[in-house]
């Protein structure tokens, strides 16, 4: 009976049966098909086996330091395959993301050879690319005894390729010429609204297409929900308040936050179509943005979602969907909308945060990591992750196609779908590289609060800012 | 008279109420769900639950986005070990180093003594980044016996500078007197100067076994998941798909015990500790 069962699951991976067949016949062998997840694991997996020599580095020990994730959580429960495939052995150390970067920078700055393979945001390899800490995969991707034929590199969202890849040279374009892939993506979030639709059905509103429509009916809810606040948007002082909501609004307006002349970088922060929009983004949190705004981090603004203390969210829509779930109280009432800030805009203009595994250039088993790399971001279990697990949003073209992800998020998650499909061909980075990124963004936060507690006017306000950022950059030769 | 009385007892309510109050709020958290919790108004009538407790224990964490496995109690129990045995080794070696700053009078003491205390001057990442290359060289990098030997830099110079404080203030008469009776100098200093200055070492000690209990960083840099202490640990109850405070709460509660236990058990000669090296006479 197992063999005829094996037998059905390698067609089913085929695509010689469907999955209605797959459950008609396996019920006829006495087997559930959710009972049956381990065989099309175990079919998938020798599916690999069958193109590339997996058992290369058979008995090799690598260690993993991964951050408290659910992207994280899917791997981990997906290891045993990955183990069986090689022969290889992971071990792995996880951290809460709040110190997640702080160990990764250790390890690294220190040269560490502990740590194999990690997770990482795209932001971070353009401090850790330049100093000489990752391994390039270009030289693996181009390696056909290294990186499987099915790996199929091209599935992976080419915004998201690109936005992993640069040259190291301030101010020089994301996936540009000599672009070293620093990173793999892995998981990504996209930025729009997420949204509470028993406040709006009960206030009968629509999801808001741009910047006007979302400060009126922001206001709204402040004004008639009885209780909840209209929107919630990051407003702590950290380069994290301006990558979601706020720089995806901004880059819709067609603005950046550098220009580039003659090789040299300069603010573009206090333009009078950027002093435009910061108006609009200062006026909608004074008067209908949570009270402490200037605390409010991932956490806050998902809490407040969560427990019905806000009416919507523009942010990263897996926030938006994490709180649709849980114990939290509005579980099940959320729904999702793209939104483009600005009214002339052909479509939203989402920057994006990106998971990435990355190899440590200390590794003494570099081909090794790279292994676990291409199975990590591979279809095999990126399909596992999507379809079992919460890795949402899943990097690889083929896996939004699939019918099961596709069946199970429609289900649960009403607009999640469209929101992804209307916003996914102009989402990338829209920050320009640079290694003065963190300093130079926190303080764009920090100017931000200071306009929405009316410290400092909008116009002062951006000046300062390009007059300080223009001289950090003076000061390290960029600028 | 009676108003005195009311007036007094009113004071020290307030007063009790404003310290207590966060803790008491914690405790009453501990046995709330997130959804209770998170109430908008928060309410202090609500069904009592142990799943914080039990999730903690147990070691499994339901989450938004599933089942989550935490080590809560291991890192505890890492809190407990590097906490208790950096303490002891410190007082192993502080208490006689502190005895020798303060009887002798030996070339560069000062120095000696300004350098262990200028440890804690430092911050801790300028520090640790280079220790952890020679860490790695050495073999320590991610052992218990590497982080209690870090731990020192919290625990010696604590417990140096103020152990030496109570040996300069007990008249070190009393211990030539029991010397000239034919006793060792080593006898001397076991039976005299170290009971004479018993509530000052627990004072230090327990002083220290707190600052070590509350940090962070150090393990963070220099070991694995494993090796953790609890203020990395509770940590983990903030991840991407929401804050768990019910377990925040419970995990604070249980960190606190053991120096909560430590601190009453020795709280008389805390106090007595702290108090008497106050005023030189």
């Amino acid at each position: 009976m197992h063999e005829k069962a094996q037998d059905l699951a390698t067609a089913f991976l085929a695509g010689r049966i469907g999955r209605r067949e797959l459950a008609r016949r396996l019920a006829g062998l006495g087997l559930a098909l959710g009972s049956a997840e381990t065989l099309l694991n175990a079919a998938a997996t020798r599916a690999l086996a069958a193109d590339f020599d997996w058992k290369k580095h058979q008995g090799t020990q690598i260690k993993v330091l991964l951050n408290k994730h659910p992207y994280a959580d899917a791997l981990i429960a997906d290891l045993a395959n990955f183990e069986t495939l090689t022969g290889m052995e992971v071990t792995y150390d996880i951290f809460p993301e709040d110190v997640y970067f702080d160990k990764v920078t250790a390890a690294l700055s220190s040269h560490a050879t502990q740590y194999d393979v990690f997770m990482t945001g795209a932001y971070q390899t353009w401090q850790y690319g330049p100093a000489g800490w990752l391994v390039d995969f270009n030289e693996y991707l181009k390696d056909p005894t290294k990186t499987a034929a099915t790996y199929n590199w091209d599935d992976i969202l080419p915004n998201l390729r690109a936005s992993t890849a640069w040259s190291g040279k301030p101010g020089a374009e994301l996936g540009g010429p000599g672009a070293h892939q620093w990173a793999v993506p892995w998981g990504f979030e996209l930025n729009n609204l997420s949204y509470n639709q028993t406040i709006f059905d009960k206030l009968k509103l629509s999801p808001p297409r741009n910047m006007e429509e979302l400060m009126a009916v922001a206001a709204k809810i402040t004004k008639d929900a009885g209780g909840p606040y209209g929107i919630g948007v990051r407003g702590s002082r950290s380069w994290a308040t301006i990558h979601p909501g706020f720089l995806s609004a901004y880059s819709n307006y067609g603005q950046r936050d550098f220009t580039m002349a003659n090789g040299r970088l300069r603010a573009a922060m206090n333009t009078p179509e950027s002093k435009a929009f910061h108006k609009l983004w200062v006026q909608m949190i004074q008067e209908s943005g949570p009270k402490n705004w200037a605390t409010y981090t991932w956490y806050q603004v998902g809490t407040d979602l969560g427990a019905g203390a806000s009416g919507m969210i523009y942010d990263a829509d897996i926030l938006g969907y994490f709180m649709n779930g849980g114990d939290n109280r509005e579980r099940g009432h959320l729904a999702y909308a793209p939104f483009a800030a600005n009214p002339a805009a052909k479509g939203p203009t989402s920057n994006v945060w990106i998971w990435s595994l990355a190899m440590s250039n200390f590794s003494r088993q570099k081909d090794a990591g790279w292994t676990f790399i291409q199975w990590a971001s591979g279809t095999d279990h990126l399909f596992y992750g999507a379809r079992k697990s919460d890795v949402v949003n899943p990097v690889r073209n083929s896996v939004w196609q699939d019918a099961e992800f596709k069946e199970r998020i429609a289900k649960s998650y009403p607009g999640y779908l469209n929101q992804y499909e209307k916003t996914a061909p102009d989402a990338k980075i829209y920050f320009t590289p640079q290694p003065l990124f963190f300093n130079l963004t926190t303080e764009w936060a920090a100017s931000l609060q200071r306009m929405v507690a009316r410290e400092v006017s909008v116009d002062e306000g951006l000046d300062k800012l390009a007059d300080s950022v223009n001289r950090q950059l003076h000061q390290a030769g960029i600028g | 008279m009676a108003l005195h009385k009311l007036l007094r007892a009113a004071a020290l309510t307030l007063v009790l109420l404003f310290f207590l109050f966060p803790i008491f709020w914690i405790v009453v958290m501990s046995f709330q769900t997130n959804e209770e919790i998170l109430r908008l108004p928060p309410s202090l009538v609500f069904a009592p639950t142990l799943a914080n407790y039990t999730a903690l224990i147990s070691g499994h964490l339901q989450t938004a986005s599933g089942i989550l496995d935490i080590t809560f109690l291991h890192n505890l129990w890492n809190s407990i070990l590097l906490s208790t045995c950096s303490v002891l080794l410190a007082l192993v070696l502080g208490v006689p180093a502190a005895y020798a700053f303060a009887r002798f009078r030996f070339r560069l003491g000062e120095d000696i003594a300004f350098t262990m205390l200028s440890f804690r001057f430092a911050p801790p990442l300028l520090v640790l980044l280079p220790l952890s290359l020679y860490f790695q060289d050495l073999g320590l990098n991610d052992t218990y016996i590497g982080l209690i030997w870090i731990y020192q830099l919290i625990c010696l110079p604590l417990i140096l500078w103020i152990v030496r404080g109570y040996f300069e203030d007990a008249s070190p008469d009393i211990e030539y007197a029991y010397r000239i009776d034919g006793h060792s100098w080593w006898r001397a200093f076991t039976r005299i100067a170290i009971p004479l200055a018993g509530p000052g070492i627990a004072a230090a000690g327990l002083l220290s076994f707190i600052f070590a209990w509350n940090n962070f960083v150090f393990a963070l840099i220099l070991a694995s998941a494993d090796k953790q202490p609890v203020t990395v640990g509770a940590l983990a109850f903030v991840t991407a798909s929401g804050i768990q405070y019910g377990q925040i709460a419970a995990a604070i509660v249980l960190s606190i015990l053991p120096t909560l236990a430590l601190a009453l058990y020795a709280q008389r000669w805390l106090v007595e500790g702290l108090s008497l090296g106050a005023v030189k006479g």
